[in-house]
């Protein structure tokens, strides 16, 4: 009998901070067995009882973070289930398949990684505005069970416990990678607002809040709205990778990508330029507040380093996560196998 | 007439006439409407809600009557008014924002039941416009 195999980050896992079930399955698993991703969700979902959130990966195609740095694979579908149940409106939700197109590109600049980098492969970030029956959020919920921003902030809205899974992370366990574990701290509590402007993107469904500005727009309060959350990231090497590739493929941050610190770090380490200019005041507070001000940002670095030297002291440059402990994926996550009904 | 609304207070009352009527001894439990002081239901919906209490308070293996209102979409929209009182209680200055809540499905209210009738239409009943002899129309869905 063809079983559903997938991964689970389980309830309670990676030392009590999971505060619900997280799911992760290949989209090539799910075509093996012949299903739909809606009804692969539906499978999974049977397989476990308590609240869970479920994210379909395509590992042929390319994703954006919500800071505008692009990575290979992409979530294609999320769900939320609770009590084996996938809730018949809210709890399945497509992402938007983007297709390529120069007029997007010049208004979405962080897309130019997308052909130097990803040429040819298919774009998901958020969903469809027609596919959404929830009016703001990019979200799935079933019962207690929430799975947000696109599959990478989920919660238990009974006990109202959160963990944020940035999708670097999720691609790391895909990939039998390393993640890193810890709580957010000031600094991620700060990066989430560096969002860059997409349709259909991650977080927000319309162009609303370009590079250089912040979704936040809440000054010294940006720090500590998301500073005590338990977080899985994929390891500082690895993420730091991502934005090396970014940044040398021209992406400048405060113009086309998010001014999240670690993007400013990394950037100002290597000497490549930051649109400091193009900062709005607003985002410039928040930064401030966590010590990356606009003097810093002009500031050249003593000594610039290669992408080499940057990844062999990536926990040292890269900021963010607060009681960090890297482990391999295969530690956190469970293979699990769902009857297919 | 159809499209005729109830007060909330002559709603509640029907609700807890409905129960009373059906089975007096079965004590009513209403929750969910705390915090709305004004309002105007659905006329056609409280008549079938009113029979659903009717239904269920008449079920011989019911002992009580459980009544909860709560969001049929778990994404709520709300203005927040941030409102300054001068010395004379007349408000001064106000900030207008806006907040969304997510709030867990009807689901975990349900958890305990063994048979569940859902009578709602879908809400897709509320969007999808079809076109019939041409013309372009909206469900109403009641």
């Amino acid at each position: 009998m063809v079983k559903l195999k997938y991964k689970l980050v389980p309830n309670g896992s990676a030392e009590g901070k999971m505060p619900l079930n997280v799911a992760l399955v290949n989209l090539k698993d799910v075509k093996v067995c012949g299903l739909t991703p809606e009804k692969a969700c539906a499978a999974i979902a049977k397989s476990l009882d308590g609240p869970t959130a479920i994210n379909i990966f395509d590992m042929e195609a390319v994703t954006t973070t919500s800071d505008g740095i692009m990575v290979d694979s992409a979530i294609v579908a999320m769900a939320a289930s609770d009590r084996g149940k996938i809730h018949r409106e809210y709890g399945f939700v497509p992402m938007a398949e983007i297709e390529y197109d120069d007029e997007l590109i010049a208004i979405e600049p962080h897309l130019k990684q997308w052909d130097t980098n990803y040429k040819g492969r298919r774009l998901y970030r958020g969903p469809d505005v027609a596919d959404k029956k929830i009016p703001v959020h990019n979200v799935a919920i079933s019962g207690r069970a929430c799975n947000n921003n696109s599959g990478t902030e989920m919660m238990d809205l009974v006990t109202m416990g959160e963990v944020l899974m940035p999708y670097i992370g999720q691609k790391e366990i895909m990939a039998d990678g390393e993640v890193a574990i810890g709580l957010t701290g000031e600094i991620i509590s700060v990066a989430i607002g560096m969002t860059v402007k997409e349709k259909f993107g991650r977080v927000f469904s319309t162009r609303r809040y370009r590079a250089g500005d912040t979704a936040h727009g809440s000054k010294e309060m940006a720090k500590t709205l998301k500073a005590e959350i338990p977080c899985i990231a994929a390891s500082k090497r690895v993420h730091a990778g991502y934005i090396i590739k970014a940044l040398q493929a021209g992406m400048v941050p405060g113009r086309d990508i998010g001014c999240a610190p670690a993007v400013l770090a990394i950037a100002k380490i290597m000497g490549f330029p930051i649109n400091v200019e193009n900062i709005t005041e607003m985002a410039q507070a928040e930064l401030d507040s966590i010590g990356f001000t606009a003097d810093w940002m002009r500031e050249k670095a003593e000594k610039h380093l290669t992408a080499e030297e940057v990844l062999a002291r990536a926990d040292e440059i890269v900021p963010g996560i607060v009681g960090m402990e890297v482990c391999k994926a295969s530690e956190l996550a469970e293979i699990r196998y769902a009857e297919i009904p | 007439m159809k499209l005729m609304h109830t007060k909330l207070t002559e709603f509640v009352q029907r609700m807890v006439d409905a129960a009373r009527l059906s089975a007096p001894e079965k004590k009513l439990n209403i929750s969910g409407m705390e915090n709305v002081r004004t309002a105007k239901l659905q006329s056609l919906r409280t008549g079938r809600i009113a029979n659903a209490v009717k239904e269920i308070a008449e079920d011989d293996d019911v002992e009580s009557i459980e009544f909860i209102i709560c969001p049929r979409c778990p994404e709520t929209m709300h203005t927040v008014i941030v409102k300054g009182i001068g010395k004379e209680g007349k408000g001064n200055k106000a900030i207008v924002e806006t907040v969304d809540m997510l709030v867990p499905t009807e689901d975990i209210y349900l958890v305990d039941c063994e048979q569940v009738v859902d009578r709602r239409p879908m809400m897709s009943v509320y969007t999808d416009v079809e076109v019939k002899d041409g013309e372009t129309q909206v469900q109403a869905g009641a």
